[in-house]
């Protein structure tokens, strides 16, 4: 399915020349990256190579040195806060739970704060995008220091998911989870996108879902990225990319695409 | 579908047609379900067949899709469902869709009786941890002695300069300032000093070291580094709480030295300007009012204060549990409980030393 959709859409995120640094280190040198609208991206990189602060950078969370981020052509903090909420949700890396709220508060938070639906409404839709994530309704009235790491990735997730975003930006969704969970976790970021259209990037070291999931992957390596998909990355010449899509663990990772695309 | 949700003004919905037969124009979303359910609950008590043509939505969310769910299990035809939607409508149809699980409540006077009973409880629980954790504290201490070469030099010695050396200038100036405020006082009512007023300044002081000694061992337990420290089989116990508790006992009673000479300090200055009095005869005057005891007292009092409010504060540290939310309540219980103790044994201080007439 992911083939049929190459056609070359607006795209819905642009990020140009965007450079940061921190101290003498430079993370990101001049990097452009396009997000085309309904796709799955994936952003892939060595540990440390920059992807959750080009993430929180593509987002408005951090300021870049330098570069612009355009959603919808409009610069990124031109957006006011209600049209943002509406527009991305986050699922941060460590899950950014707030503390003194329970699951179900978390995710009932943004629809408290946006929208006027009654409170009854609010607890069934955050009820439904709990249950959507694969958490057990008993967990809705947990609080995050009770969580285990896999299930504030899910209750982060849901919250995520609370208003319905049109882009959501994923911090390493799997990475704590076993791996049935995480192919769940895998299914239900395709069902967003293919059922809601909602775009989605995905920071990842997870092979199995940049390569069953994304329909495009960005690498970060020395700060630059590269753009494609995972036909043409494979064929780059760069070292830690060919190493890293032809490396043992990225075998099983081809087996399960190459099924994955056959049945769909 | 993505470009339906594409423009920032709000998304409208229409509801048009009648009798057996609606169909939605627009977008069902979070945005315009408060309208779709008025409009709709109404239409459907009042017909007993209902088909609801849903083919020209242009944007379906999933709160949208719950309510058509919802509409199709309360026997409303959906038609001409276009494909996309039909999707979202099958995740969410496949969803069971439980209302959250609420703690069922519990009367306003339940409440307050449950809470007395488990501040009673808290306290009961508080008292033994406290005595267990003094008491380990003592073994290790008496253990760290017969084996100096376990003592931490380097971190005790951080310790001292940490609540000590950085303490100095608030410390200094706060004695200046009350034994101001008390020489003016004592001016008005010719009242005697001695250098007992000090000793709010050094607690206040202490407080504040215990505060951080809350923090620093609560946030590296929330962090899991105190389950690392045991792994390597290290005592977080020799490693984190015995040189907080000996660089404070150490440095308080320095501290209070410190103060009581900055406050005569002080003293002198507030007789110069207010009595003219010069400093060598205010010196004079201090030697006949203040004796050696008032110092000796301070001393005493202050290496014994230190003692326990090092012992709250690293034991709170280490009661963390989980997130860092937990870090900041006990910290604040830490402090609660420190102030405590203080007042209490610096009464039972005023006792003792009332009765061996000091
Ligand atoms: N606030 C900061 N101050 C200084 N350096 C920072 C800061 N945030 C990130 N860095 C540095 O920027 C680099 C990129 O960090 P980033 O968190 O984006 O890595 P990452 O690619 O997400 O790694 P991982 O896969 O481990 O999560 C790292 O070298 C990090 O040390
Ligand atoms: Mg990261």
């Amino acid at each position: 399915m992911s083939a049929t959709r190459s056609k070359r859409t607006e795209p819905i995120l642009s990020a140009r020349g965007i450079v940061n640094r921190f101290g003498k280190q430079q993370v990101h040198d001049r990097v452009d990256l396009d997000v085309e609208a309904g796709e799955v991206l994936g952003i892939a990189g060595g540990s440390g190579s920059g992807k959750s602060v080009l993430l929180k950078t593509l987002i408005g969370l951090h300021q870049p040195d330098s570069g612009k981020v355009l959603i919808d052509g409009k610069p990124i903090d031109s957006i006011g806060a209600q049209e943002k909420a509406a527009l991305i949700g986050v699922l941060f890396q460590q899950g950014a739970l707030f503390s003194s709220l329970s699951v179900s508060q978390n995710v009932m938070l943004p629809m408290r704060e946006y929208t006027d639906l009654p409170v009854s409404e609010q607890e069934q839709i955050a009820a439904v995008k709990i249950e959507l994530t694969g958490l057990s309704a008993d967990s809705a009235v947990k609080f995050p220091a009770q969580l285990s790491g896999g299930m504030v990735k899910r209750a982060a997730l849901a919250r995520a998911l609370a208003l319905d975003p049109r882009m959501l930006f994923l911090d390493e969704p799997t990475s704590d989870l076993d791996p049935l969970t995480a192919s769940a976790i895998d299914e239900l970021i395709l069902q967003l996108n293919r059922g809601l259209g909602i775009t989605v990037v995905i920071v990842t070291h997870d092979l199995t879902t940049l390569l069953t999931v994304c329909d495009r992957i960005a690498v970060l390596v020395d700060g630059k990225i590269t753009v494609g998909t995972v036909e043409k990355l494979a064929r780059s010449h760069d070292p830690w990319i060919r190493d890293f899509l032809h490396g043992p663990r990225a075998q099983g990772a081809m087996k399960a695409r190459r099924f994955n695309h056959g049945i769909r | 579908m993505p470009g339906a949700h594409s423009q920032w003004s709000s998304p409208t919905l229409a509801i048009e047609g009648n009798d057996d037969r609606l169909s939605l124009d627009g977008v069902l979303g979070i945005r315009t379900l408060d309208q779709a359910r008025q409009a709709l609950e109404r239409w459907r008590k009042q017909r007993k067949s209902h088909v609801l043509d849903v083919s020209k939505l242009s944007g379906l969310d999933m709160p949208g899709a719950m309510f058509l769910c919802e509409l199709r299990d309360k026997h409303v035809e959906l038609a001409g469902v276009q494909p996309e939607h039909e999707a979202l409508l099958e995740l969410i149809g496949g969803l069971q869709r439980k209302p959250l699980t609420k703690p069922p409540a519990v009367p306003r006077w339940r409440q307050l009786v449950i809470q007395l009973g488990k501040g009673a409880d808290d306290f009961w629980h508080d008292a033994i941890d406290i005595t267990v954790f003094v008491g380990r504290t003592m073994s290790a201490f008496g253990h760290a002695l017969r084996h100096p070469s376990s003592l931490r030099p380097a971190s005790i010695s951080r310790q001292i300069a940490e609540t000590g050396i950085n303490a100095l200038p608030i410390v200094g100036l706060m004695a200046v300032m009350i034994s101001v405020v008390i020489g003016y006082q004592s001016v008005a009512q010719l009242r005697p000093y001695g250098g007992e007023e000090f000793t709010i300044s050094l607690i206040a002081v202490s407080v504040l070291r215990e505060m951080a000694f809350t923090a620093e061992i609560g946030v590296m337990k929330a962090r899991e580094e105190i389950d690392a420290l045991n792994s390597m089989g290290l005592q977080p116990f020799d490693l984190l709480v015995l040189p907080r508790m000996i660089g404070l006992i150490i440095a308080l009673p320095l501290l209070t030295f410190f103060a009581d000479i900055m406050g005569l300090l002080g003293g002198a200055m507030i007789a110069q300007s207010l009595l003219h009095v010069s400093p060598s005869q205010d010196m004079e005057r201090v030697r006949e009012a203040v004796g050696v005891s008032d110092l000796f007292v301070g001393l005493v009092k202050a290496p014994v204060f230190a003692f326990f409010i090092a012992t709250v504060g690293c034991m709170h540290g280490l009661r963390v549990r989980g997130s860092a939310e937990s870090v900041g309540r006990e910290t604040t219980r830490a402090v609660v409980k420190a102030i405590f103790l203080v007042i209490v044994f610096d009464a039972l201080f005023s006792v003792f030393f009332e009765k061996v007439g000091l």
